[in-house]
């Protein structure tokens, strides 16, 4: 799995720590909070329901007294609701049983035993504090005392300590992400240059007084930059001197093997021979070291400018001396925009590849299909076996017919040339199968580039 | 029998000089030779060839300041053959009035045709007499002769022949690739050959170069000659 980039893991941290913060902090005020107001509703609670005792206690010392009377004359306000047990039996101000059951057994037996008790209880109507006091006579007091309203405080509580929780955490996110991005800004500016570098520009460089933390990063990349120039210009330099110290010689062979040529009829059978020879190879050497320093500078931008494809591949079937009706142009308009000399070598290269190895030429095609635009040179040789399908482009691949042949071949490179001229248009060339037989040849650009 | 056309022959390398002088003579010219661009520039002045070949890489003066001081009185053809083929190099050399630009390794043969083609007079198939006329541009094919509002204008041969080529066809269009046929005689090759010609003239007969009124370029197709 791929590693989350910095700025993901960066603004996770943030948010985990300001959730881990917020949530503690959360929990701990929470905690205190319910604390001291449990504390203090449980002393009210007392207080008053001892108070309703000495009322009920008093009550109680009349002769006969009305028990149930005594009760309904508390003011128990709307949250305490007081009964009395004496004798095995409840009073309550209504006669509500359910409220009884509300008593827990252990605090009624705590309460008999003469001992004041406090336990909290669960109601139907919600938590509630239950306050036993003892009274004379086998008699017990009960307060059952609602803490619904303590109960809605502490929730409405949680909620918000909750969301503010939850907004920290956001919060601590959203500022991780914004201080990535800040941090991360001047990273831009270097990507940018060497953005700037991969499309050519080697002059473009990065000041490192904008952003003092990154001035060491500014120079180095400065550097690299300089020394990256100054090998490309190297390389440049050199190749320009091989290209001019491979051509100066190749032209005397050129002009003297010519010269030697027109002399051939005069000079004895040996010689002629020897001379046939030395025309021959001399031109298949000029071939190789004109496609070598073509490939040695390849990669070059194409000079695009409007060319008709089917009108040069007319003329460079011409030039091989084959017959223009090869050339099958599609529907609509075959003018591509392409550099010409380039693609005057593509067509050139796949015909005498179609020569050499395909038993020639069967049609040339030019069309357009979905999003590109084709060229497609069809052969009558054997085809192309699916495992050569790629290794034909390479450099210095020969065809087994031509070996077989033994004759003088091609110089190697002629497909390798045709890769890189279509790659550098932004396109791509691929050999198939041609139904009924023979290679097929096919070069596709992308119809919004020509 | 007519006379052998001279060939001046400017390079450096002694080998290259000698091969292409035993080429050159077989193909029927009379070739001088001159190892360095001073001693062609006085062998041209001197005697003046038909035809120049230069090289560009020279000790001294080089070819591109060579190509120059001989255009600066001269009409002559002249042929960079050079190992050079960047294009800076090549469009440098066509505008510093070259008329044409071969790679090394040239074969004699495509060297001999190409001076063939640059040293034939403008065809015309128009009446002699007739001057062509574009607004104050006049063009006369059979003299060799261009005037513009009543003055001479100076042109090499090749920008004669491109001149003409396109007066031939008022208004109308013409290729890149056709110029290249109709002047150079190539069937087919480097555009840039027309591109910087046609620089070159609209230099020579344009008020504002830069916004031609005669010689105008048709986006995508070519360039036009209108009145």
């Amino acid at each position: 799995m791929r590693r989350p980039g910095l700025r993901t893991r960066v603004t996770a941290g943030f948010a985990t720590g300001a959730l881990v913060l917020s949530a503690s902090m959360a929990a701990l005020s929470y905690d205190l909070t319910r604390r001291t107001l449990t504390a203090g509703r449980e002393r009210t609670a007392i207080r008053a329901a001892y108070q309703d005792a000495t009322v009920v206690h008093a009550g109680l010392g009349t002769d006969r007294p009305d028990i149930v009377e005594v009760l309904r004359s508390l003011d128990t306000g709307g949250t305490r609701r007081a009964i009395l047990r004496r004798d095995g039996d409840w009073y309550a101000r209504n006669a509500d049983s359910g409220l009884t059951d509300s008593v827990p057994a252990s605090l009624r037996r705590m309460v008999e035993q003469g001992r004041p008790a406090i336990q909290r209880v669960r109601t139907d109507s919600g938590p509630a504090l239950v306050i036993g006091v003892p009274l004379p006579e086998s008699t017990g007091f009960y307060v059952i005392d609602s803490l619904q309203e303590l109960d809605r405080t502490l929730r409405v509580l949680a909620l918000v300590l909750t969301l503010v929780a939850i907004g920290t955490t956001a919060a601590g996110a959203g500022l991780g992400w914004y201080v990535t991005r800040r941090a991360l800004r001047p990273l831009d500016t270097v990507a940018a240059a060497a953005r700037e570098i991969t499309a050519g520009d080697l002059d473009a460089r990065l000041d490192p007084s904008t952003e003092p933390d990154l001035e060491r990063l500014a120079t180095s990349f400065n550097e690299m930059v300089d020394q990256l120039a100054a090998r490309l210009d190297r390389d440049r330099r050199f190749a320009a001197d091989v290209s001019h110290e491979l051509r100066s010689p190749l032209q005397t062979l050129a002009a003297a093997t010519g010269v030697l040529d027109r002399y051939r009829s005069q000079l004895d059978q040996r010689a002629a021979t020897a001379v046939t020879l030395l025309t021959e190879e001399v031109a298949r050497f000029q071939m190789l070291v004109t496609d070598l320093l073509e490939l040695a500078r390849g990669d070059e931008a194409p000079r695009r400018t409007p060319v008709d494809m089917a009108d040069l591949a007319r003329q460079v079937c011409l030039t091989r001396g084959l017959s223009a009706d090869l050339v099958h142009a599609g529907e609509g308009s075959t003018v591509w925009r392409v550099d010409r000399r380039r693609f005057t070598q593509v067509l050139g290269n796949l015909l005498d590849n179609a020569d050499r190895h395909g038993g020639g030429a069967r049609a040339v095609r030019l069309g357009r299909a979905a999003d590109v635009v084709f060229l497609e040179v069809d052969d009558d040789g054997p085809g192309v076996r699916p495992e050569d399908r790629d290794v034909i482009f390479d450099r210095f691949v020969r065809g087994r017919p031509a070996r077989a042949r033994g004759d003088s071949d091609g110089t190697g490179l002629g497909l390798a040339l045709v890769h890189r001229h279509v790659t550098t248009h932004g396109g791509r060339v691929f050999v198939t199968d041609r139904p009924g037989g023979g290679a097929r040849f096919r070069v596709e650009l992308p119809q919004d580039q020509v | 029998m007519r006379s052998m056309p001279a060939v001046l022959l400017i390079e450096d390398d002694d080998r290259i000089r000698l091969s292409l002088t035993l080429g050159l003579e077989d193909e029927g010219y009379a070739v001088r030779g001159a190892a360095s661009a001073e001693e062609g520039l006085a062998a041209q002045r001197r005697e003046p060839a038909d035809t120049v070949l230069v090289d560009l890489m020279l000790p001294g003066v080089d070819g591109f300041e060579c190509i120059r001081q001989l255009r600066r009185h001269d009409d002559v053809p002249i042929v960079v053959v050079s190992a050079r083929d960047d294009t800076h190099d090549i469009v440098a050399a066509l505008e510093a009035g070259a008329d044409d630009y071969l790679v090394k390794p040239v074969a004699v043969k495509e060297l001999s045709a190409r001076l063939r083609a640059l040293r034939r007079r403008a065809r015309s198939a128009l009446s002699p007499a007739s001057a062509l006329v574009f607004g104050d541009l006049e063009i006369r094919p059979l003299a060799g002769e261009v005037t513009l509002r009543g003055q001479p204008v100076a042109l090499t041969r090749t920008e004669f022949r491109l001149l003409c080529a396109l007066a031939e066809h008022p208004g109308q269009v013409l290729s890149r690739a056709q110029l290249l046929e109709r002047v150079w005689e190539y069937a087919y090759g480097d555009e840039r050959l027309v591109d910087v010609h046609v620089g070159r003239l609209r230099h020579k007969i344009e008020d504002d170069p830069g916004a031609p009124r005669y010689l105008v370029t048709v986006r995508g197709m070519g360039y036009k000659l209108q009145r």
